[in-house]
Parts: structure tokens; C-alpha cells; sequence
């Protein structure tokens, strides 16, 4: 059974997610890939304000195909978290409590999770489409000219993920590994 | 004599549009099949999401992934059937579609990363030719691949001994690299493998084998067929799973493909392709007649 949760998270809503958990994310959810997050962090690191309050936010790895006429958006499905690493642990300590994507993290993105409780979560990657159904709006926050790549600000309902790394240090992609592993 | 049918556009067109909203049947059915005998719950409905992700693309006209991944077009020819201008009628086919919605603007410049913002660029798409003399078809196929999964892809020349007793060397690459691949590649993945030649052949073959042929195959090369069939079984005893998340289905198909190579080296590549097998074909006869490439 899937857990329903909603934006922006609590920490206590972050310390009760567990790795493997299914859930489903309703409320506002940003996007943003490599090129956004390297202007995000050296916007902190200059000490200048983000386009958006990241407090308790969580940011999907996804550059979305145009919108269809009369929807929300096009394709949207996860992109590789892996090049998002160097950006994200500041991204935490700044308030950012979760990210959603697919592949493992590293190992400073996982202690960060820890030390700022912050959860990571997977989107099945490929099922573009799919996912783009849980997206109900779809509005542009900054950087136009990365096209695709642009921070948006996503109404969804429902969206379905899996919790990979949760708060407390536990990491679906080796658990699961582990289970189903035939020696 | 050049092969270039008046309404070749549309064909090629077509390919493109294909490609962005459905995967081969092939793959559907041994998805289909390995949701019957997979033992995760999680596994199978992921997969089962896969395949209703590609149904509902298909309904609605869209693309089944927001990316389109890097477009590879693979040419044979012979002397009575060369391609004509197909370079630019891609390139056009490539730019209408994404004009059209169904390609997010992905082809970037390698080291600014400025984007065009129509999926033109520099060798987009990657074009293969190959020249076979007697051959009396044009044939032409179109994959997208996605490129989480080329940020798995590796090779490594081995010497004679590093092959191993029963090309063991061989197998340890090959399982070592889809254990740290992990989820990122979109499993379950289809694994080419090219072997021989110099570097960028064994990449060459890699590439080709998972992205042009059926992945319910068999090799007609004994060794490399009962290869295939090893490096699969070994391969989803690793647990990953579908998503990376644990489960019995990592990979789908494995290909291998092989050239002859020089006494001292054999170059060992490895190419991961997503779940989203798109590809598309098309052969041309110089009478007109058209078939088309499963």
C-alpha cells in the first residue's frame, strides 16, 4: 500500500519515511537539472537569495518534453540523480528536504540526507508519460533559457515514487539488491 | 544507382515519430513474460507501469520518455541501392518532430552545453554506413538511446590472459560493470557487448548489436549465442531489479557482437540501452516496394 504525503515536508513527516516505502506526493514539487543547480548553489555561495524558498522543498530531477495542447506538460520522467551530487548536500543544508530521481547517490549526498534529514525518492525512469498524467500544472519560476532544463514549479497529485535513501541512513538500492541477489 | 524515393521524408518522418512513442514488440512481449515469472510484487508493477506507460503514449500521440535519448541511424547498402541525401532529410526529420512535440530539445554543444533548442547539431544524428556490394536493399534503421544508460556504457582493452579460463576476465567486466550501473541505465536494460577489432569498433558493435537487433534473437555464431545466454542468466541473479530497486528482471536481452581482432589485444565494450527499446525500420527495394524492419 502506498503512503499518501504532501508538500512542502515536515521533519517529522521526513523521519517517518523509510527506504522501500511506496508513496505518492501531492502539492508543489520544483524541477531542476545540472545547469539550474550550478547557478542555485553559486547563488548561495555569492550569499544572494534563490528564485525560490527551497525550506522544506523537494526537487525533481527532470527536464519535461513541451506540453501537448491543453496539458499541463509533456513527458516527464526522472533523470539520472548521479550529476546532481556535487550540488545537492548544500542544497540540504539550505533546507531542501527532498529530491526525487533514479540512480544511487554518493556517498556525501547519503550522509547529507542524514545530517540535514532530507529523503531521496525514485521515479520509475522511462515512464515519461505516465508520470506526467499526476502533473496538474506546470509554471516557470527561473532560467527561461535553459529551455528544457528551467526551474518550474509542479502541481501534482498523487505522483508515485519509491523512498530510496531515507533519513536514517538506509538505502533501498543496496536492500533491495541484497534481497533478491542470487549467490 | 541512388536510391532516393520522392516521399523518402515522410518515411523517414515516420521512423522518427515511431521511435518517440512506441518500443519494438519484441521487447514488449519479454517484458510481458518476465512480469509472469518475476517473484518481486515492487518488480512487477513497475514493469507492468513500464508497459502502460508505452500504451498510453501511443494513445495520446506522445512521447513514452521525455527524452529522446541520442537518435543512431544505421545504413546498409549495396551498389544498386546507395542512400541518397538521407543526412539532411534526418536532420529535417529531427528538427520538425521536435518542433512538432515530440522530441525535447536534447543535443547540446559538448563543452558549453548551449543548447539549439531543436535537436540540431554537430553529427546529430550519428550516422553508420555500411557497405555491402551484392546486397540489393536499402536498408535503414532508427534508434534513440537513452543516455542515463550511456553513462553506464565502459570498455577495456584486454591482453590474451586477461580474457581468462573461459573468457572469465570477460564475464567479471561484464557483471562488475552492470553491478555499478545499477538503476541509473533505466533496468531492466538490454546489454550489447562488441568484441575485437581496434577501440572504436568493439564501441561501434557494442552499440549496434542492442540497438538494431530483435532482443529475442539468437546469435548465429554458437559462441557468442551461448554467451549471450550466460551473461543473462548471470546478470539477473544480481538482484538489481527493475528501477534499480531489487527484483529478478535486470536485463532483458544481451548482444554480443564480434570482429576479428590483432594478436596482441581484445577490446571489450560494453553499451547499457534502456528499457525503451525505440527503434524502427524501413527497407527499400529500387523497384519502390517498401517493407518494414522489426
Amino acid at each position: 500500500m502506498a503512503r499518501r504525503i504532501s508538500t512542502p515536508l515536515t521533519d517529522d513527516v521526513v523521519k517517518t519515511l523509510k527506504a522501500g516505502d511506496n508513496v505518492l506526493i501531492s502539492g508543489v514539487i520544483y524541477t531542476a537539472r545540472d545547469a539550474a543547480h550550478k547557478r542555485l548553489v553559486a547563488l548561495i555561495e555569492k550569499g544572494e537569495e534563490l528564485p525560490m524558498d527551497i525550506r522544506g522543498q523537494v526537487i525533481y530531477y527532470v527536464g519535461p518534453c513541451p506540453a501537448k495542447p491543453g496539458m499541463a506538460i509533456g513527458s516527464a520522467g526522472p533523470t539520472t540523480s548521479g550529476r546532481m551530487d556535487p550540488y545537492a548536500p548544500i542544497l540540504m543544508e539550505n533546507g531542501l528536504k527532498g529530491m526525487i530521481g533514479k540512480g544511487r547517490r554518493s556517498d556525501s549526498v547519503r550522509n547529507a540526507m542524514v545530517k540535514w534529514n532530507a529523503v531521496y525518492f525514485a521515479a520509475i525512469g522511462g515512464a515519461g508519460a505516465l508520470l506526467s498524467k499526476c502533473v496538474k500544472a506546470a509554471d516557470l519560476v527561473a532560467y527561461e533559457d535553459l529551455g528544457p532544463e528551467a526551474i518550474r514549479r509542479l502541481t501534482v497529485e498523487d505522483f508515485p515514487v519509491v523512498v530510496v535513501n531515507d533519513a536514517h541512513g538506509n538505502d533501498l538500492y543496496e536492500q533491495g539488491v541484497k534481497e533478491y541477489r542470487i549467490k | 544507382m541512388i536510391m532516393e524515393p520522392l516521399d523518402l521524408y515522410a518515411d523517414i518522418y515516420d521512423l522518427v515519430v515511431k521511435c518517440c512513442t512506441d518500443i519494438s514488440p519484441d521487447v514488449k512481449k519479454i517484458m510481458q513474460n518476465a512480469i509472469e515469472v518475476e517473484s518481486s510484487p515492487t518488480a512487477r508493477s513497475m514493469m507492468q507501469a513500464m508497459l502502460d506507460d508505452v500504451k498510453l503514449a501511443q494513445e495520446k500521440d506522445k512521447p513514452l520518455c521525455q527524452s529522446p535519448g541520442f537518435p543512431a541511424v544505421y545504413v546498409t547498402f549495396g551498389d544498386g541501392t546507395r542512400p541518397g541525401n538521407i543526412k539532411e532529410l534526418f536532420a529535417k526529420a529531427l528538427v520538425t518532430a521536435t518542433k512538432n512535440g515530440y522530441m525535447r530539445p536534447s543535443m547540446v554543444h559538448p563543452l558549453t552545453r548551449s543548447n539549439p533548442g531543436d535537436n540540431s547539431g554537430v553529427r546529430v544524428p550519428n550516422f553508420e554506413f555500411d557497405y555491402v556490394p551484392e546486397q540489393e536493399f536499402l536498408d535503414i534503421t532508427l534508434s534513440f538511446k537513452g543516455c542515463g544508460a550511456e553513462l553506464g556504457n565502459a570498455m577495456k582493452i584486454f591482453t590474451t590472459a586477461q580474457l581468462g579460463k573461459d573468457y572469465s576476465g570477460l564475464k567479471r567486466f561484464v557483471l562488475e560493470t552492470v553491478t555499478k550501473a545499477g538503476g541509473v541505465p533505466c533496468p531492466p536494460i538490454g546489454l550489447g557487448i562488441g568484441i575485437g577489432g581496434q577501440m572504436d569498433v568493439a564501441c561501434r558493435l557494442s552499440r549496434r548489436g542492442i540497438s538494431t537487433r530483435r532482443w529475442d534473437d539468437s546469435n548465429p555464431d554458437s559462441l557468442y549465442a551461448s554467451l549471450e545466454s550466460e551473461l543473462l542468466q548471470a546478470i539477473n541473479r544480481l538482484g538489481i531489479g527493475p528501477a534499480g530497486t531489487g527484483g529478478d528482471t535486470t536485463a532483458l536481452a544481451v548482444k554480443i557482437e564480434g570482429a576479428s581482432t590483432h594478436t596482441a589485444i581484445a577490446p571489450v565494450a560494453i553499451s547499457f540501452h534502456c528499457w525503451t527499446a525505440r527503434r524502427a525500420g524501413i527497407r527499400l527495394y529500387p523497384d519502390g516496394k517498401r517493407e518494414e524492419i522489426l
